[in-house]
């Protein structure tokens, strides 16, 4: 049974240009427990996507169609139908978000423990006591010290304690979904492997499913159980973690393994991706994909192409010529792309 | 390797903060040549833009010498300083930030090809279109009239990379010039970048955080890893990344996660023996790393500041214990 099933799922920016179809019928679930990657460049939607899930989309945002249903074995609704109460709730408590910047996210003025203090009343979670005994334990999940981290200001703490304490701080009402919009990014490579460590262990230990939303396919490839690719709003990939790092039939795919170095292995033929991504405002007619695609044919321009089965029955790419893209990666060995193409 | 065409000799930056004297870069010795790639590379507080910087002409050591062709430049003066100023162009991480949102392309290109009497009127114009092209940026004509706002990130960087390149530079510094571009366009600016070392001739140094855009950049060249303003660790790439002789090097390598689900998820640890990098107010004696170092001896690392000595296959590292025993840190900590 998924925690969180969004079915047709399309959210619009008005603006003086016209509406920017950001996300466009975005369909997946996300079961109990598992950790999904939602990857694609800047521009690609997935921020869009990320934030429209608890509804905190800026105003010129409008969802046009779809449906956001939670679901966590004692309560069901449909987000998009909660009213004002109801949503300030949902958030936090069932759904928490962990920002990118780790900084910005607290408030400046007052101590850690003033933050987790008011984050525990808004949402009701009883006397000082109860807080502050919750606030200790979640510390110690993080490998903090309350004594340290409680009485600081947030720019006395290093970025990555911030993002520690903020990990935790979405921890507080024990949600059972946890959004993470780039979550190690602005961090050191130490502190980044750290978090990433923390968040395995975390989940491992209470359960909750995580949506991660990267440019950094290494983080994916940490932590990932199943994937998506997104391009110009739409998902254009949905695959587990092998089958879309080692097997990817979406050529978009393929040219996001292929744009990224390694240090470990053979280097193999890294290339980027030629042009850049379209104007959300004139899709080109056809998949959105066609005019930086190696694979094109005339038949691509007819229409943006549905996701469909591939290999696999949980497999699906959203392209017409996923045998000839499974053909020029020629074997199914779990190799990276970039090794295969070269 | 060609004669040295620039070189950093034992440069040190202090900087005097309210809280005490830090010392930026310590000690940093560098020596480049012509057409050569190199990355500097460390985590943020490393020393490694103030060590660009210096080696830009932009930022006077404290102490140590910049030389340019074998002459110090800080005793440079007149046309020769202006000589140097022209060989030595930096490129800036922020492309929204370092280009002027007033001027277009043209303007932004034509400046710096009037100021040095590089050409004017139609040869300038002739030089830009050139430009453009070496950069990528086709069809030029597209171009010259646009605005930075009119442009991708990446697309700003590679007018950064023509505006440092009006000058006919022989080194090129570029700062984390690729960490503000998307993931899918970063290879070909890396690729832009290293042409011009191969095809043009010019030094280029890339200083970033990130090992595996170091790795690519600089594939045919050198990695230095610098750790609390002091390079650790310097030697041809490939060596660098696949057997790191410094302890550093070797927790960072062994950390960073990898784009490939079976690699990043079965890669060796090396533990350290504390996650707290130490303030520049407060270095720890001897080695700066012994605090964190699985490979410390006592009475050797906490005492004696190590300097770079040599391993076989040509690299440098600053580790007693990696030099004594004649073998890379890789190999001694069981990560290899």
């Amino acid at each position: 049974m998924p925690v969180l099933s969004v079915r047709d799922l399309s959210i619009e920016y008005r603006t003086r240009r016209g509406p920017v179809q950001a996300v466009r019928d975005v369909t997946f679930d996300l079961e109990q427990g598992e950790t999904l990657a939602v990857i694609g460049e800047s521009g690609s939607g997935k921020t869009t996507l990320a934030v429209g899930l608890i509804r905190l989309s800026p105003r010129s945002a409008r969802v046009t169609k779809g449906e956001i249903r939670y679901d966590d074995g004692k309560r069901a609704f449909d987000v998009l139908s909660l009213d004002a109460e109801r949503l300030r709730r949902f958030r936090w408590a069932d759904c928490a978000m962990v920002f990118q910047a780790a900084l910005s996210a607290f408030n400046p003025v007052i101590t850690m423990w003033e933050q987790f203090l008011d984050t525990g009343r808004a949402h009701g979670m009883g006397d000082k006591h109860t807080v502050h005994d919750r606030t200790r334990e979640l510390l110690d999940l993080v490998h903090l010290d309350p004594k340290r981290v409680l009485t600081a200001y947030p720019h006395e703490l290093s970025g990555g304690m911030r993002q520690r304490v903020l990990i935790a701080m979405a921890l507080l009402l024990d949600p059972r979904v946890v959004i993470l919009d780039e979550p190690t990014t602005a961090l050191d490579i130490l502190t980044q492997r750290a978090i990433i460590d923390l968040l395995r262990e975390l989940r491992g230990r209470l359960g909750f499913a995580t949506i991660f939303i990267s440019h950094d396919l290494s983080i994916a490839a940490e932590l990932a159980d199943r994937m998506i690719t997104m391009y110009a709003g739409r998902i254009v990939e949905r695959a587990n973690v092998e089958d879309l790092f080692y097997r990817p039939r979406h050529p978009y795919s393929v040219g996001l393994m292929r744009a990224v170095p390694r240090v470990s292995g053979a280097l193999g033929s890294v290339v980027s991706i030629p042009g850049s991504p379209p104007d959300l405002i004139r899709l080109p007619r056809g998949c959105s994909y066609y005019p930086r695609c190696p694979f094109h044919v005339e038949q691509c321009l007819e229409q943006d192409p549905p996701l469909i089965p591939v290999d696999t029955p949980d497999h699906e790419a959203a392209c017409i010529r996923w045998e000839a893209v499974a053909a020029a990666l020629g074997s199914d060995a779990e190799a990276p792309v970039a090794e295969k193409l070269a | 390797m060609t004669p040295p065409l620039i070189e950093l000799d034992g440069v040190s930056r202090t900087y005097t903060t309210p809280a005490g004297t830090i010392t930026a870069v310590d000690d940093v010795s560098l020596s480049l040549g012509e057409s050569e790639t190199i990355c500097i590379v460390g985590e943020s507080g490393c020393g490694k833009t103030t060590t660009g910087r210096m080696l830009a002409g932009l930022l006077r050591p404290s102490s140590g010498r910049l030389l340019f062709e074998g002459a110090d430049v800080w005793e440079k003066k007149g046309r020769d300083l202006a000589r140097f100023r022209r060989a030595v162009q930096l490129v800036h991480q922020d492309p929204y930030a370092s280009l002027n949102p007033t001027r277009t392309v043209a303007q932004t290109l034509s400046a710096p090809l009037a100021k040095h009497n590089k050409a004017h009127g139609r040869a300038a114009r002739a030089a830009m279109i050139s430009l453009l092209e070496r950069v990528g940026l086709t069809p030029p004509a597209d171009f010259l009239l646009k605005y930075p706002h009119q442009l991708s990130g990446g697309q700003r960087q590679r007018v950064s990379i023509a505006r440092a390149l009006t000058v006919d530079p022989r080194v090129i510094v570029a700062d984390e010039a690729v960490s503000m571009v998307d993931v899918s366009i970063r290879i070909s600016l890396l690729d832009l970048l290293h042409n011009l070392a191969t095809e043009f001739h010019v030094t280029t140094v890339l200083i970033t955080h990130d090992l595996a855009v170091a790795r690519y950049f600089a594939r045919k060249g050198r990695i230095a890893v610098m750790y609390l303003g002091r390079v650790v660790e310097l030697a041809d790439t490939e060596p660098l990344v696949s057997d790191p002789a410094h302890p550093y090097s070797t927790a960072l390598i062994a950390a960073i996660p990898e784009a490939d689900p079976a690699i990043t998820r079965s890669k060796k640890r090396v533990s350290l023996k504390g996650a707290e990098v130490p303030s520049l107010l407060n270095l720890p004696p001897g080695c700066v790393f012994h605090p964190r170092c699985p490979l410390s001896e006592p009475g050797l690392c906490d005492v004696v500041v190590p300097v770079l000595g040599d391993l076989p296959g040509g690299r440098s590292v600053a580790c007693h214990v990696a030099v004594r025993e004649r073998q890379p840190a890789a190999e001694l900590l069981g990560v290899r």
